[in-house]
């Protein structure tokens, strides 16, 4: 019954581990040949494979796990895919209905220890439940604001049979969806940003999630005003564009960064407004006089930055809806856009190129130039991560991939896996750290045994680098628990899994690996020993507001 | 279509305190229409918990509606904005509708049901309590009103000497124009 709800909801992929919970389900998913499942080599694993599906092939990724444990490794995977507004579907097994609540064995209260990090979750105690509940299920998940929804089945409900009533609509008096745009505030928030003198746009993940790109750009040429985006924001706005600001936030780009300082009218669209983007948030854009903000969940609005203008809406019905009302553009605007260009020339992303060490960003640099921009980039989470964010010019959606809210060290290597599965047509590449790499490096079995074309970018530095960085710039240079020399041999460890791999040290090994690598069909890493000292700059000290970033002390 | 909210409840541009901070002793009363569920409780338990709200008092019934009920729910304004508990419910799925029942266009009733050990009554009838039952344990009446005047009678309560007592939470709705 489950599995042929799946199908009807044109499930192609499920990614799974059985256990004694869902074994009924096991035992008929080989009657559905069209249900590719995916055998993962732990849980968090299928969550993350699920995300990374979900996010490349934009339809929402599943889950099995079995009760108890299974159920509960699935937590991070649920909280990564929540954070980030991911559409996923984790169906976990639970104990027999009559079980329930008797501690019974691998029994665990997973609606409990999950319900904070999914949009919603359903306990089915009841064959007639069900096809209600998975159709729901699916359209809480894809619609409004994605994200994870959980379906907690009974054993014996698995198990049952029933005549198929399936609901061909679905009614959920409680589930409000907020599309409509309210036209009086979209005319209010076009001349606010035709009006400003120093006008900043920032783009949000709900920007590429409602496919908003082409709106976003025509509103910023007609209203002259330059677009940041947040680190899920990536890929809103080609950074090549001459109003692009590259990335926002305490890790953002200086020119950036000093555009939002100063902005008088600062509209946000599509994001959270957390503190990753904020820093302190009493000094965030102290010079706007009018804030603007465009999402399409409610709570967003007020919770962190109150704004005069809140549009409640789809980011790109609301980006619509301004257009026709921009006017005339203040006169002010070149000056404006020239201060923004000095700033570009005086901050500019710079690192250190000739220390006789490998620098990631000459790694990433020919990685890019590799992957243009037909290619699927899935970084971890650290230093590794802004790199990879900071040093491409992303000139189009979908195309990086990594976990902002949730900054899950162990995400990139299942969700490359899980991006590769959904868009086989693309090469993928998985940028990680040492660290965040043996988080979930089991599930190379996954890249091997499906002959994955996946390359892995091994950036290693034998540390826990991006807490290292804090640690020396921020917490009195103590060097606590953050080296990691003590790891595998990462050739030897793609060996004992199967498949090829390279090391690294010199500059002029970096093109003839990627040769290799691209020669190479399947699963490929190469280990990048980089320079351990490197770091990621521009910097905001934590505590500090936007203005005080930091940029790489050789060239301050 | 609603007006353009240019003047917020909390004012634009500022950002809003944390948690701990702002004002104590500003009570705000919501109303919130629930679907019935094993999990509504826990959800909306959880939503109130994890973004920091402090509830008062809390009282649960069933509806008009079959199948939904009535959580009304008293919180300190202080201890973060009220217009965050509301946005924050409503995304719940299990939540139907939030209503802002605070200010003086409603009633709001609260009971109290008490055993004292004196058999002189007169404070408390007075005020408008009810006998449920006399016995050699003590007298048990019941009274209702709004917080305050519960409060009261419960301070009268004590010169009577209190062998039980036992409030509910409140009941809110707004007045009829
Ligand atoms: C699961 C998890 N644990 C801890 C952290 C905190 N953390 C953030 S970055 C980082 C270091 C990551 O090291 P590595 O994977 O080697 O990447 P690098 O920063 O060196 O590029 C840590 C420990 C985290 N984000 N996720
Ligand atoms: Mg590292």
């Amino acid at each position: 019954m489950v599995l042929e709800a799946l199908e009807r909801e044109g499930v192609e992929y499920i990614f799974g581990y059985p256990g004694g919970a869902n074994l009924p389900l096991y035992q008929h998913l080989p009657e559905h040949p069209r249900l590719k499942h995916i055998l993962v080599r732990h849980e968090q694993g299928a969550a993350h494979m699920a995300d990374g599906y979900a996010r490349a092939r934009g339809k929402p990724g599943v889950v099995f796990a079995t009760s108890g444990p299974g159920a509960l490794n699935l937590v991070t995977g649920l909280c990564t895919a929540y954070m980030d507004s991911v559409p996923m579907i984790a169906i976990t097994g639970q104990v027999n209905s009559t079980q329930v609540g008797r501690d019974a064995f691998q029994e665990s209260d997973v609606i409990g220890a999950t319900s904070s990090v999914t949009k919603h979750s359903y306990l089915v105690t009841r064959i007639d439940q069900l096809p209600r509940v998975i159709h729901e299920a699916f359209h809480i998940a894809t619609t409004g604001r994605p994200g994870p929804v959980l379906i907690d089945i009974c054993k014996d409900v698995q198990q049952a049979e029933a005549n198929r009533v399936v609901p061909d609509y679905v009614e959920i008096p409680g589930y409000k969806l907020n599309g409509h745009v309210n036209l009086d505030q979209a005319r209010e928030a076009a001349r606010a940003l035709a009006g400003a003198e120093r006008p900043v746009i920032l783009a949000g993940h709900g920007v590429l999630l409602s496919h908003a790109e082409r709106e976003l750009m025509q509103l910023a040429e007609a209203a002259a005003a330059p677009v940041g985006t947040t680190l899920l924001g990536i890929g809103a706005f080609p950074v090549k564009h001459p109003l692009s600001l590259h990335m926002t936030g305490f890790m953002g780009t200086g020119w950036c960064l000093k555009a939002v300082q100063n902005a008088d009218v600062l509209m946000m669209v599509g994001m959270r407004v957390d503190d990753r983007v904020t820093a302190k948030l009493s000094e965030f854009a102290p010079n706007v006089k009018t804030f603007i903000h465009v999402d399409i969940d409610e709570a967003e609005m007020g919770k962190n930055v109150r704004s005069h203008i809140e549009l409640v809406a789809d980011a790109r019905l609301a980006l619509e809806a301004m257009l026709p009302h921009l006017g005339k553009v203040d006169a002010g605007r070149a000056e404006w856009l020239g201060q923004i260009d000095r700033w570009r020339e005086e901050h500019p992303l710079r690192y250190k190129q000739s220390n006789g060490r490998l620098q990631p960003q000459d790694v990433l640099i020919d990685m890019y130039r590799r992957a243009r921009s037909e290619a699927i980039v899935v970084a971890d989470v650290g230093q590794n991560q802004i790199w990879a964010a900071l040093w491409w010019n992303y000139d189009r959606p979908g195309l990086f991939i990594n976990s902002g809210g949730s900054g899950t060290m162990g995400f990139a290597l299942p969700a490359a896996l899980g991006a590769k599965f959904g868009r086989p047509d693309l090469p993928v590449w998985c940028v990680a750290g040492e660290g965040g790499f043996v988080m979930t490096a089991q599930e190379l079995s996954v890249a091997v045994e499906h002959q994955l074309d996946v390359k892995i970018v091994l950036l290693n530095n034998f540390s826990l680098g991006m807490v290292r960085q804090f640690q020396d710039d921020f917490y009195g240079g103590i060097r606590s628990q953050v080296d990691l020399t003590h790891m595998p041999d990462f050739v030897k460890l793609c060996e004992a899994y199967g498949l090829p791999a390279l090391r690294v040290e010199k500059f002029e090994d970096i093109a003839p690996s990627f040769d290799a690598a691209e020669r190479t069909k399947g699963p490929f890493l190469i280990d990048f020993r980089i320079d351990p000292e490197a770091n990621v700059y521009p910097i905001v000290p934590l505590g500090k507001g936007l203005n005080e970033f930091r940029e790489a002390p050789e060239y301050a | 279509m609603p007006d353009i909210k240019l003047v917020p409840p909390h004012p634009a541009g500022t950002r809003p305190t944390s948690p701990a901070s702002g004002e104590v002793n500003k009570i705000r009363v919501l109303s919130v229409l629930v679907e019935d569920g094993q999990n509504t409780l826990t959800k909306v338990s959880g939503v109130l918990r994890r973004r920091g709200f402090h509830v008062r008092g809390i009282s649960i019934g069933p509806s008009r509606q079959p199948g939904r009920s009535r959580i009304t729910l008293q919180i300190d304004h202080g201890h973060a904005e009220a217009d965050q508990v509301r946005k924050q419910l409503e995304r719940l799925v299990e939540v139907i509708e939030v209503e802002d029942l605070t200010g003086d266009d409603v009633h709001s009733r609260e009971l109290v049901v008490a055993t004292v050990a004196a058999s002189e009554l007169n404070g408390l009838l007075e005020r408008g309590a009810k006998v449920l039952s006399t016995g050699p344990g003590g007298t048990t009446v019941e009274f209702s009103g709004e917080r305050q005047e519960v409060g009261d009678f419960v301070d009268e309560l004590t010169r009577h000497g209190i062998v039980d007592v036992v409030r509910s939470g409140p009941v809110v709705m707004r007045r009829t124009a």
